[in-house]
This record gives structure tokens, C-alpha cells and sequence, in this order.
């Protein structure tokens, strides 16, 4: 009698661990887009009887990536996590990805051509493997206000800046923007900022800031970004020394008329908007500096962690695949966050057309420009983020001539 | 309940006397089961991480794993590596502009508080009450005082100057270091404050008096008995900042990451970095040893001085 229940209890047992999946999940998303992700997160599993996620959001730093690195080591791991693209390079070699083959993604219907190619170029390593399925690309924006713009006669027909095709023509705009009384260009006076207008800047001269042996070969161009960006504040058109959410309360509060800083700032208009306690406002893609554009990205993607402890079963394998179909099929959500999805169906919807302002500042996705495919590049920690904290914030905020930033910036990363 | 009665030794069964020896050595045994858990403990999380390190700073492990030993390599890297003298100089810097400050303040402090009656204990908890708060609390406040848009110092330097300042002291190679020193003796001043104290209230009372009956003034009352008879107190105080101020990075990772241009940048950030961003385990243990090393000495040369100081 006792043997028979057992036997029943066990299959039961059975039956329900295969009914349900667990697939244990990381990101470090907080703010704004973590709430929309807990959001997508729940959708999935009331749409999912057989996987569950059982999602856990870790802090946005180096910490994160540290904790992978020693979870994967032990056997700990997640089964899929998010990762940033522009850590690619530092993490490939470090074995903590598992690459995906064409035929595990044609098995849950997707193709790498679904994707955005510059985003799904980033996540493929030296050996032409994929690491990893793009979620999102994000990147920097203008914000604008439109009833100073408007005013002062800077917007074009569809309310959109008309002073953005060259430098010349950008600086001759601030000029007008200062003389009517406004601060024109909120600057958040942090590294990331910095870096990644910088970077823009040296993608728009059609250059390359490291060579193959990654040391810096876009001297002269980097040196032509820094300058015209402490010309801004030299010239009282940006905010010199200035924290990142000063620069957001100066924009928000109407102080001053522009603010170059990431689409994950969207969310934050959108819901002083909503209250009500936001002028009329508009974001787009960043001047055309110089020759031709290009916007500095980065990627939010999602990865499985490589074990040789604790390999990833076929059938967690199986859920996961699951859940990245979902997630890029219903990234449409995930836009809400001011990110660019990644899968192209999503942003070539009707309804994704009808978003803004990010239909309008989409045209970015083709112009992406990602970090270098160096190991000393990546967010949340770098050599290459360092050395733009120590010498060229300096040299944008005011403490340090641009000639001796860049000189000791090329002598940092060049013996690294 | 009847198990617990059994195990119980009957009263009535005698006591067998044992020899000396046998007595002395049940002694050892039972003192080495009282210390056993704090020894495995202390074996496991501390003595054998630090043997660790020490094997690791010899090899070119990464964050996880074993790493190859590569002899002497690490070091000699460090040795010629300007971040590794400009971050040793930053902390000396720091140690500079913390360890005497931040003792003499804490004295000035504890002479004052003293002399109050009524009052003490309110005056007391006010100056120790930065020290209950956390590092990341104590720079965010900091932070915004001191905030360049919106900090109530810049406003008021605004105000009295008549004209708009934006001012970010962080941001300032020459003075970014002393800000971080003043938050940090702001910070942790109220300990030292406790410890002086208690020295001075250990101090009888009866040497004042005698003092006071002999016409001393106030300046020979202190040279000649309070800073004497308190010197014990001095010296350690002396000898934890040492050592704590040498560990200083939480405060400066939070507040300038070591900038503007590595101003600031102290020895255990270079650690941080090279272990936790960039995972080289070795190299980070071998700069982790360097700064074990340059503590332990700086410590025998301070208990040195310290004690020929009490003479």
C-alpha cells in the first residue's frame, strides 16, 4: 500500500516538474525600464502555463558582471541574463557566453535577420558565433523644449530643430537660444555623457578611435570633439561641472532649452508630461556635427551563461529560446522605455510608427555606432570609460586643458 | 524526558581522581574544543584568504581560477607602473590630511564637550551622529550641499559674491582631496571624540584640584597632566586612524572615482579595478600585498615613535 502511494506521489512529482519550467533570470534593470520589464516579465508568465521566469534584478555596475563571472564558475549561474553588447569583446574571451546556433533560433521562428545589424554585428564574436539576441538599442538623443525653440524660431515644420546639420549651424542656434535668456544645452558633466557624445562625434568624421592593435588612431578627431564640446561651456552655451541629475532637473524645470542624454531619460518626460508638469517637449536624433551622422549605441541583450560546471540543460535551453522569442516579439512594450527595439518587425509596425517621440528619433538605429570591438571597451566599468572620466570630463568641465587631457587619455589607453 | 534523566551522571558515583597529567590534559582538550569554532572560523575567512592572496599575487590568475605562477612578474609590473606610485602617493596623501586632524579635532572636541554639565550628552550624540550613518548616506549628503546647480554652499557663495557661482569642489584637482579628507573627519570624528572621553573621565580628579591649589594656569594644567595621563588614548587613536585612513576608498570611489586626472585615486581602487573590472586576480592581490606590506610597517614605525613620545 505504502509502496503504491509513493509510486503515485513520485509521478506526480514527475509530471510537474515537466509541466513547468523554471528559467531563472537576471538584468539590472532599475528605474523606469526595470518597472516595464516586471511588467513584461508578468505578461509572460500568465501567457505561459509550462515556463515560468522567476526574475531577480541585481545592480547596474561592475558588480554585475563580476557576479556572473563567479556564478557561471561554481555551477550558479542564471539561465538567461541581460548583457550589454559593448562588454562583448572583454567578456567572449572569458568564456562566459554561450553561444547560439542559426538552428536554436530558427527553432523558436527567429533569424538574425530579423534584427537590427548593427546591434546583431556586436553580439557576434571574432569567430562569427552569436553570444547573444539583441534586445534593444539605445542611445543618445536631443531633448528639446519646444515653447523656447518655437519662440526663437528653431524648429522646422514638423517642430523639430532646425539647427542641427552642422557645428557651425548648432552653435549659431545656441547663440539665438542664449541671446533670447535660456541656458541652452542642459550637459550632464558625468563620464558616460561625455564618452558617449565624444564618440558620436569621432563616428560623424568617419573615424575609428582605436586601431587592431588598440591603441588610439583617432587622435585628431577626438581632439576636434573635446575641444567643441568645452566650447560649449567656454562659450556659456552648456552647463560645465554640472551632475547627471542636475542636467535633468535643469532641462525638466525649463532653466535650459536642450539636454543631450540617453533615450532611457524618455520614460521620465513622458510621466511629468502625464502629471502635467512638463512644457512641450520633443526628442531626436543628435546634430549632424560633422560630416555625416552617427550616434554613439549601445545594446541591451540577452545572453545564456556559459557553465562548464553546471551546463545549461536541452529543455531549460528549450524555455529560454522561448522566452527571447516572446520577449523580442513583444518588445513594442519595452519601447516605452525610450529603447529602440531590436527586432525589426517590432520597429517596422504600424503602431511602433505611431510612438513618439520615438518613431521620430528611430531613424537613429541605422546610424548606430558601437563601442569598439576591444577588450578595453564596455560599459559599467572599462579601461576605455575610465580614462574619459579622468581626463576628458576634466577637459570638458574646465580642469584641465584639452591638449594635456588628450595626451594623457592616448598615454593611458596605449599602454594598457 | 526520560532519555535526557538517564544521561544525567548519578550523584552518588565518585568523582575518579586522576593524576596531574591527565588533568592538565583533559585541560587542553577542553580548552581546544572552546576555541575550535572561533578557529575554524577564523582559519576559514580569514588566515586562509590571506594565505590565498598571498599564493595568487604570484600568478597571473584571473578573478576565478588558479592562474599560473609567473614568479616575481606582478610586482615588477608594479613597481613600473605610474598608476601604482601616483595611487600610493594619492594615499599618502589622504593619510596626510586625516590621521593628526582627525585626532587633534576629536581631542579639541572631547575638551569642550567635558566642560558641559547638563548639556553633554545632547552636544555628544549631535557630534556622534554622522558616525551611525553609512558611507553611501554620508557622500550623497555631501553631494548635494556641495552640488554645483543646486547645492545650498553655492547658493550662498552666490548670494554674498553677487554674481552666479558653479562651483563643484569634486570636480577640483587641487582641492578635491581636502574635501574628501573634511567629510571624512566630519564623518568619523565622533568616535574619537567617545574614546577621548573616556580618557579624560579616567583621569582623577584629585591632580586638578592639587594643580588648581598650586596655581597652575590653564595651558600647564593640560601640557603637564592631561596630555601626559591621556597619552595612552592619544596613541591608540593615532594608530586606528593610521590604519584606517590607509584603507580609504569607499568615500572617494562614491564622491570622484579617483579623478579628476587620478587626483585622487588611492591604492585600494587600484585593487577594485584591476581585480573586479578588468578580473586580474594576481595583479590585484600582489597590489593588495604591497599596500599589506606598507600598513604593517607604517604601523611598527608610528608604535615606535609613539612610545618613545610617552617617555
Amino acid at each position: 500500500m505504502f509502496r503504491k502511494l509513493s509510486i503515485a506521489l513520485a509521478l506526480i512529482l514527475i509530471s510537474a516538474v515537466y509541466a513547468q519550467t523554471t528559467v531563472t533570470w537576471w538584468d539590472f534593470l532599475g528605474g523606469g525600464d526595470g518597472i516595464r520589464m516586471k511588467k513584461l516579465i508578468d505578461d509572460f508568465n500568465a501567457s505561459h502555463d509550462d515556463i515560468k521566469i522567476d526574475g531577480t534584478t541585481l545592480e547596474w555596475g561592475p558588480s554585475y558582471y563580476t557576479k556572473v563571472q563567479t556564478s557561471a564558475a561554481v555551477g550558479e549561474q542564471p539561465d538567461i541574463m541581460t548583457y550589454h553588447l559593448s562588454r562583448y569583446t572583454l567578456a567572449i574571451p572569458t568564456g562566459v557566453l554561450r553561444p547560439f546556433s542559426e538552428e536554436e533560433l530558427a527553432s523558436v521562428g527567429l533569424s538574425t535577420s530579423d534584427y537590427n545589424a548593427a546591434a546583431m554585428q556586436a553580439a557576434t564574436g571574432s569567430d562569427g558565433q552569436i553570444y547573444g539576441v539583441p534586445l534593444d538599442i539605445h542611445a543618445i538623443v536631443l531633448y528639446y523644449n519646444k515653447e523656447i525653440l518655437g519662440a526663437a524660431g528653431l524648429l522646422d515644420d514638423n517642430g523639430h530643430p532646425n539647427f542641427t546639420s552642422s557645428l557651425e549651424d548648432f552653435n549659431a542656434g545656441m547663440e539665438k537660444i542664449k541671446a533670447a535668456g535660456s541656458i541652452p544645452l542642459a550637459y550632464p558633466g558625468d563620464n558616460g555623457t561625455t564618452w558617449r557624445v565624444a564618440y558620436s562625434m569621432i563616428g560623424q568624421q568617419g573615424a575609428q578611435l582605436l586601431d587592431e592593435n588598440n591603441k588610439v588612431a583617432a587622435i585628431e578627431e577626438l581632439t576636434n570633439a573635446v575641444s567643441a564640446i568645452r566650447g560649449w561651456m567656454d562659450n556659456g552655451l552648456g552647463t560645465p561641472n554640472t551632475e547627471y541629475p542636475a542636467a535633468i532637473a535643469l532641462f525638466t524645470s525649463g532653466e535650459a532649452s536642450m539636454m543631450l542624454n540617453g533615450v532611457w531619460e524618455v520614460p521620465t518626460m513622458v510621466d511629468l508630461a502625464a502629471k502635467g508638469e512638463l512644457f512641450d517637449w520633443g526628442a531626436v536624433e543628435i546634430p549632424t556635427w560633422y560630416a555625416e551622422p552617427a550616434t554613439w549605441a549601445d545594446s541591451h541583450a540577452f545572453a545564456i551563461p556559459n557553465s562548464s560546471a553546471k551546463p545549461i540543460s536541452d529543455e531549460k535551453l528549450a524555455a529560454v529560446l522561448e522566452v527571447i522569442a516572446w520577449m523580442s516579439k513583444n518588445s513594442l512594450f519595452w519601447a516605452t522605455a525610450g529603447h529602440i527595439p531590436a527586432y525589426s518587425p517590432v520597429t517596422d509596425s504600424d503602431d511602433y510608427k505611431a510612438m513618439e517621440p520615438n518613431a521620430t528619433y528611430a531613424v537613429l538605429g541605422e546610424h548606430a555606432f558601437f563601442d569598439p570591438k576591444s577588450n578595453l571597451a564596455g560599459a559599467a566599468g572599462s579601461p576605455l570609460y575610465d580614462a574619459v572620466a579622468q581626463y576628458l570630463m576634466p577637459a570638458v568641465n574646465g580642469q584641465l586643458s584639452v591638449d594635456e587631457a588628450i595626451e594623457m587619455f592616448v598615454e593611458d589607453i596605449d599602454s594598457q | 524526558m526520560s532519555t535526557t534523566h538517564k544521561t544525567l551522571p548519578s550523584p552518588k558515583s565518585p568523582v575518579p581522581s586522576k593524576p596531574w597529567r591527565g588533568r592538565k590534559l583533559k585541560m587542553w582538550r577542553d580548552a581546544f574544543l572552546l576555541i575550535a569554532p572561533f578557529f575554524l572560523l577564523y582559519f576559514l575567512f580569514f588566515l586562509f584568504p590571506t594565505i590565498r592572496a598571498i599564493q595568487l599575487s604570484f600568478t597571473d590568475a584571473p578573478l576565478v581560477g588558479q592562474g599560473n605562477f609567473i614568479g616575481l612578474e606582478n610586482y615588477q609590473k608594479l613597481l613600473n607602473s605610474k598608476d601604482f606610485w601616483r595611487a600610493l602617493r594619492n594615499t599618502g596623501y589622504f593619510v596626510l590630511l586625516t590621521v593628526v586632524p582627525n585626532t587633534a579635532v576629536g581631542l579639541i572636541f572631547a575638551l569642550m564637550v567635558v566642560r558641559l554639565n547638563r548639556l553633554r550628552s545632547i552636544v555628544l550624540s549631535a557630534f556622534f551622529l554622522p558616525n551611525m550613518l553609512t558611507v553611501s548616506v554620508v557622500t550623497l549628503i555631501w553631494q548635494w550641499i556641495l552640488d554645483s546647480r543646486f547645492g545650498i554652499v553655492n547658493e550662498i557663495a552666490s548670494m554674498i559674491s553677487g554674481q552666479e557661482i558653479h562651483y563643484s569642489i569634486f570636480r577640483d584637482p587641487n582641492w578635491a582631496m581636502v574635501a574628501i579628507a573634511f567629510i571624512t573627519i566630519w564623518w568619523t570624528v565622533g568616535f574619537n571624540m567617545l574614546l577621548f572621553i573616556a580618557g579624560l573621565q579616567g583621569i582623577s580628579k584629585e591632580y586638578y584640584e592639587a594643580a588648581q591649589i598650586d596655581g597652575a594656569t590653564g595651558s600647564q594644567i593640560f601640557w603637564r597632566i592631561t596630555w601626559p595621563l591621556l597619552w595612552p588614548v592619544t596613541s591608540l587613536v593615532l594608530t586606528l586612524q593610521l590604519i584606517a585612513q590607509f584603507k580609504i576608498f569607499d568615500q572617494i570611489w562614491l564622491l570622484t572615482r579617483g579623478g579628476p586626472f587620478k587626483r585622487t585615486m588611492p591604492m585600494l581602487q587600484l585593487v577594485y579595478q584591476e581585480a573586479f573590472q578588468e578580473f586580474k586576480g594576481g595583479y590585484a592581490s600582489a597590489i593588495a600585498m604591497v599596500l599589506f606590506l606598507i600598513i604593517l610597517i607604517a604601523s611598527l614605525v608610528q608604535y615606535r615613535l609613539l612610545r618613545t613620545g610617552s617617555r
